[in-house]
């Protein structure tokens, strides 16, 4: 067999990673509680080093624009970066005002330094987006998923068509105006049942209706810590 | 014995003056590659040499397209391939992809985040647990839930139970696409009393949807953990038993040594994650370096390996068999009797006892039923190491209790691209060689 | 896939063969959900088979949409080929395709019962 050492994956050090440690921390905390990270890992300082904006997510996100993309990018590939994943989302029936009406996220991730962030580029429908595959191949595939999906073009790359959805489906099945397209369900009685009507959830835009207060509100301070069951049972 | 008359037969192509080797991808004259871009120890003929040197003017070669269809045996389920040959050798292939596409996202934005736990493993349908536990976890770290320790050990054994599974189901299938029709069922024999456990622990023999936010659906069987290591000691057994069979077996090891060659720094900008990027030489494995469900205090190797040949691909996944054994027993000496479920009543059903006595649990019960619970707003994402790679659940919730947007980094379409990498020059033979070893599934590529 | 295996021996009940070609086969097994972009090729598949041929549906996915109602999955395979066996399950189990095998057999020869005990008629594939 061949000579396959087992190696244990130790992050090793880089010389970018040393300056981490002693640097400040974001003034601003964000909304979400955010896992303590090991001193290694904070992104912050490269955030900083790059000259963008912080998001304010549970998740290391830095903001970028579109023109800007290309340069972070590629500062973030000669780290040592690799391009995990890109993420389209709709924002459009967003129960917080968000600036624009999509979002795409680049997921980096450095394999070494097992650091994780995410570029955050925010976009009009319409608005076109320069393609990080030249920069990264893995966008191949990523971003003519986000393209099918959601509708967002890429220049520049390569080959840019639909990948998921047939080819005579016309428009783009993630955005909100699009439908699920169920089919009633049909009964032996005849009757016609509507999956909508037997939705189990709600919607964030819906969530007040019942008036019950799930155990953590939105915005409200006071009741973050979800309430235990008390000592004894249930009252 | 008569020998055929070329007309104008000359010296023998073996000793013409061989043409410069053009750049790489581009048409030599005479429409074949040259034999520097061919795998190194490979003992094809040119096309030079076959023809005794009488390429031009005699025969006219083009590139053909080869539509490796949908339906397929080979292709791993239903993947179309488009591969453009020259003779036997692939110049390009183009995937096309979507024969499955299922819309999970747009499915998830339309159900519970409870109810989405039935829909998670039915993505990647070999390592079913894998998609599961990137999902819950998920959740949880969205609604700060508290897991008991009982739940995240059987998680952990479930979730490397289901990487042995998968790689048994590697093992079957990648064979047989070789050719070898007995390890098929050999493997197949050890998927059997492993699908026997999980039917044991949950009622499904695959898709189990045993993980609920906050824990686990009900507590294990009694007799589960022995069973379990009944089933690891056959399991060893099993894995000696299959390296013997084809292990040192000649036309396997010139089938996919030196195939599909992937270096680390290809494989990194590809984007490939889990045994694939190991055997390019990376060692990143998300149990190690982003450790979730306690996976820091457990004592195992990360086996990597730096020939990225297809070879090393296969005896990757071998030899994380061994690894993932390991892992279990350890787990099984762990587990402590406790409860299996967060006791916050706001996420995890009341136990049907208390239904009886208890007004609140009733509400409890019936709003987490009809609405299910609300997780704060905001956007997280939880990595976890499956059998293909990085499998991870970008969650983003506004408030209410369905996700508004829930988007799966799948490892196989991501690990997919380097198909079209690895195949230039290679044979179509080589293709099959190494779709199998990259390991793709096809509810994981299409969603 | 487990129903060939060595302990779900499909292969004990006549299924011995699996072929690459649909111009070799008998019956096609439409195994799991059928998306939307798969349709006309599961069409033309089925179109290649020769006489006579029989279809089985194999699980809630493929026999009626399952759990996935959406823009992308076929709610019944029926609306594409005509099926003459369907399989609940999500998944089936073996033991249900081996008797989804067994009773095709038997719908074949004549010799299928109902639930109400009435027979059902002989599948004559030329008359479809």
């Amino acid at each position: 067999m061949d000579p396959l050492k087992p190696a244990d994956a130790k992050p090793m050090g880089r010389e970018g990673v040393a300056q981490s440690s002693t640097s400040a921390a974001p003034v601003i905390p964000s909304p979400a509680p955010v896992t303590p990270a090991a001193p290694s890992r904070d992104v912050a300082p490269l955030i900083a080093e790059l000259g963008l904006t912080e998001d304010h997510a549970a998740e290391p996100t830095a903001l970028v624009t579109p023109g800007d993309l290309h340069r972070a990018a590629q500062a973030l590939k000669d780290h040592g970066f690799m391009l995990m994943d890109t993420v389209g989302i709709d924002y459009s029936t967003y129960t917080e005002p968000r600036p624009k009406r999509f979002a795409v996220l680049h997921n980096l991730y450095h394999p070494r330094d097992h650091r994780r962030l995410f570029l955050r580029v925010w976009l009009d429908d319409g608005e076109t987006l320069p393609s990080l595959y030249p920069i990264w191949r893995a966008a191949n595939y990523l971003e003519r998923e986000v393209y099918d999906l959601l509708g967002v073009t890429f220049t520049g790359h390569p080959d840019l068509r639909k990948v998921l959805t047939p080819d005579d489906l016309e428009g783009h099945p993630l955005r909100k105006d699009f439908p699920l397209g169920e089919t009633p369900t049909l009964f032996r009685d005849g009757r016609h049942l509507d999956p909508a009507a037997f939705r189990a959830g709600l919607t964030g835009r819906d969530a007040g209706l019942t008036g019950y207060r799930g155990e953590l509100r939105r915005g409200r301070g006071e009741d973050r810590l979800p309430p235990v069951m008390p000592e004894g049972g249930p009252k | 014995m008569t020998t055929t008359d070329k007309p104008g037969t000359g010296q023998h192509g073996a000793d013409q003056p061989r043409r410069p080797a053009p750049t790489h991808g581009a048409q030599a004259p005479g429409g074949t590659l040259a034999p520097e871009q061919m795998q190194p120890d490979h003992q094809e003929s040119t096309s030079a040499e076959r023809l005794h040197g009488q390429t031009e003017g005699q025969m006219h070669t083009q590139i053909m397209s080869l539509n490796v269809g949908p339906q397929h045996p080979s292709t791993h389920g239903v993947l179309r391939l488009v591969v453009d040959m020259d003779g036997e050798y692939v110049v390009k292939v183009t995937p096309h992809m979507g024969y499955l596409h299922t819309g999970f996202e747009k499915t998830f934005e339309n159900r519970t985040y409870q109810q989405g736990v039935t829909y998670a493993p039915r993505t990647d349908y070999l390592h079913s647990f894998g998609h599961e536990l990137a999902y819950v976890l998920s959740v949880e770290k969205l609604l700060q839930a508290d897991v008991p320790e009982r739940a995240t050990t059987v998680r952990v054994i479930l979730h490397e139970l289901g990487r042995i599974h998968s790689h048994l189901v590697f093992v079957g299938t990648g064979l047989l696409d070789l050719g070898a029709l007995t390890p098929f069922f050999y493997a197949f024999r050890e998927k059997e009393a492993l699908q026997d456990l999980f039917e044991a622990v949950c009622g499904y023999r695959m898709n189990q949807g045993y993980f609920r936010v906050g824990g686990l659906y009900r507590d294990i069987p009694d007799d589960w953990a022995p069973r379990v290591e009944k089933f690891l000691d056959q399991m060893e057994r099993g894995v000696t038993e299959y390296t013997t069979l084809f292990a040192q077996n000649p036309i396997f090891l010139d089938r996919a040594r030196g195939v599909g060659v992937i270096p680390p720094e290809v494989a990194i900008d590809l984007g490939l994650t889990g045994p694939n990027l190991r055997a390019s030489g990376v060692p990143l494995d998300h149990r190690k370096d982003n450790p979730y469900c306690g996976y820091e205090s457990y004592d195992f190797n990360v086996i990597t390996s730096t020939d990225g040949d297809s070879l090393a691909r296969f005896n990757m996944r071998l030899l994380e068999f061994g690894e993932s054994i390991k892992i279990v027993r350890q787990a099984l000496r762990r587990l402590k009797p406790g409860p299996v479920k967060d006791p916050n009543r706001k996420i995890s059903l009341p136990p049907r006892h208390e239904l009886e006595t208890s007004m609140e649990a009733v509400i409890h019960h019936f709003k987490l039923v009809t609405e299910g619970f609300h997780p704060p707003t905001g956007e997280v994402y939880v990595p976890v190491e499956s059998a293909r790679g990085e499998v991870g659940y970008y969650i983003v919730s506004d408030g209410g209790s369905m996700p508004y947007r829930v988007k799966i980094r799948a490892p196989s379409f991501v690990n997919l691209q380097a198909l079209e990498y690895a195949c230039v020059g290679a044979q179509f033979a080589d293709l099959i060689t190494i779709l199998a070893t990259i390991d793709p599934v096809l509810g994981d590529v299409d969603r | 896939m487990s129903s060939t295996d060595g302990r779900n021996d499909l292969a004990r009940f006549g299924s011995e063969v699996f072929r690459a070609s649909p111009r070799q086969a008998d019956v096609m097994i439409v195994a799991g959900r059928l998306s939307k972009k798969m349709a006309p090729v599961m069409r033309r598949v089925y179109d290649q088979m020769p006489d006579p041929k029989w279809v089985i549906s194999m699980g809630a996915c493929a026999s009626s949409g399952g759990m996935f109602n959406n823009y992308a999955i076929v709610q019944n395979v029926d609306s594409v080929v005509p099926v003459d066996i369907f399989v609940p399950g999500c998944p089936p189990r073996p033991e249900a395709l081996i008797y989804a095998v067994m009773q095709l057999q038997k719908k074949v020869r004549g010799e299928a019962f109902d639930g109400l005990g009435q027979q059902l008629p002989m599948v004559d594939a030329w008359t479809r």
